[in-house]
């Protein structure tokens, strides 16, 4: 699943591992996220969500 | 990376269970007599190591449950998955060799090394297939 995380966090000027520490998972979940790896569970999904203030549609996107 | 607060716990669990692993092994050689007969006394010795291997699985089942990055838990359960596979494929395979060739016999006591040396495929997969091998315990 594609997703908006690497230009949302560039828009502010947050470093993968800032992301991380807000969100309590490690770097490397942030990593494989971003990239496309990995797709997150639902809840952790509605927390990026929340943490961007964005609706999850929005950051997430169909293939 | 840094460890998270489970694999601190996994890692503590696992420095005292293999000190009383050690401990037992050494107890029941020193206890038990070579060739000794299978009675009662002899097998609950002989098991109390066995207690402690059992204590091995369930801090690994603890580490999985107590994960709270699910990203790193589908990493550790892929390897799981594939050291399980692979020992289960391993052993299957051998048990038909024992049984239709003069192959050597190979104790039981070997399966969950080899599931631990699984674990090191897994990471090898992990890292081959999604790029990432997972922590290393």
């Amino acid at each position: 699943m594609k997703n908006r995380l690497k230009v949302l966090r560039a828009e502010r000027d947050w470093s993968q591992g800032d992301l991380a520490e807000r969100l309590e998972v490690s770097r490397q979940s942030v990593n494989a996220i971003e990239t496309g790896k990995y797709d997150p569970s639902l809840p952790l999904a509605f927390r990026i969500a929340d943490l961007f203030g964005l609706p999850i549609e929005d950051i997430f996107l169909k293939d | 990376m840094a460890q998270n607060p489970a694999q601190r716990r996994y890692m503590r669990r696992m420095v005292v269970l293999s000190a009383a692993y050690i401990a037992a092994v050494m107890l029941a050689s020193w206890l038990i007599p070579d060739d000794a007969a299978a009675t009662p006394l002899t097998v609950a010795i002989a098991l109390v190591p066995a207690l402690a291997t059992s204590g091995f699985i369930w801090a690994m089942a603890r580490y999985v449950a107590e994960l709270k990055d699910e990203y790193v838990r589908m990493l550790e359960i892929r390897k799981m998955l594939v050291a399980t596979g692979l020992t289960l494929a391993l052993a299957s395979g051998w048990g038909i060799l024992e049984l239709f060739t003069t192959v050597p016999r190979v104790q039981l006591f070997y399966v969950f090394p080899v599931w631990c040396l699984g674990l090191a495929v897994g990471s090898l997969v992990n890292k081959v297939t999604i790029g990432d091998g997972g922590p290393c315990l």
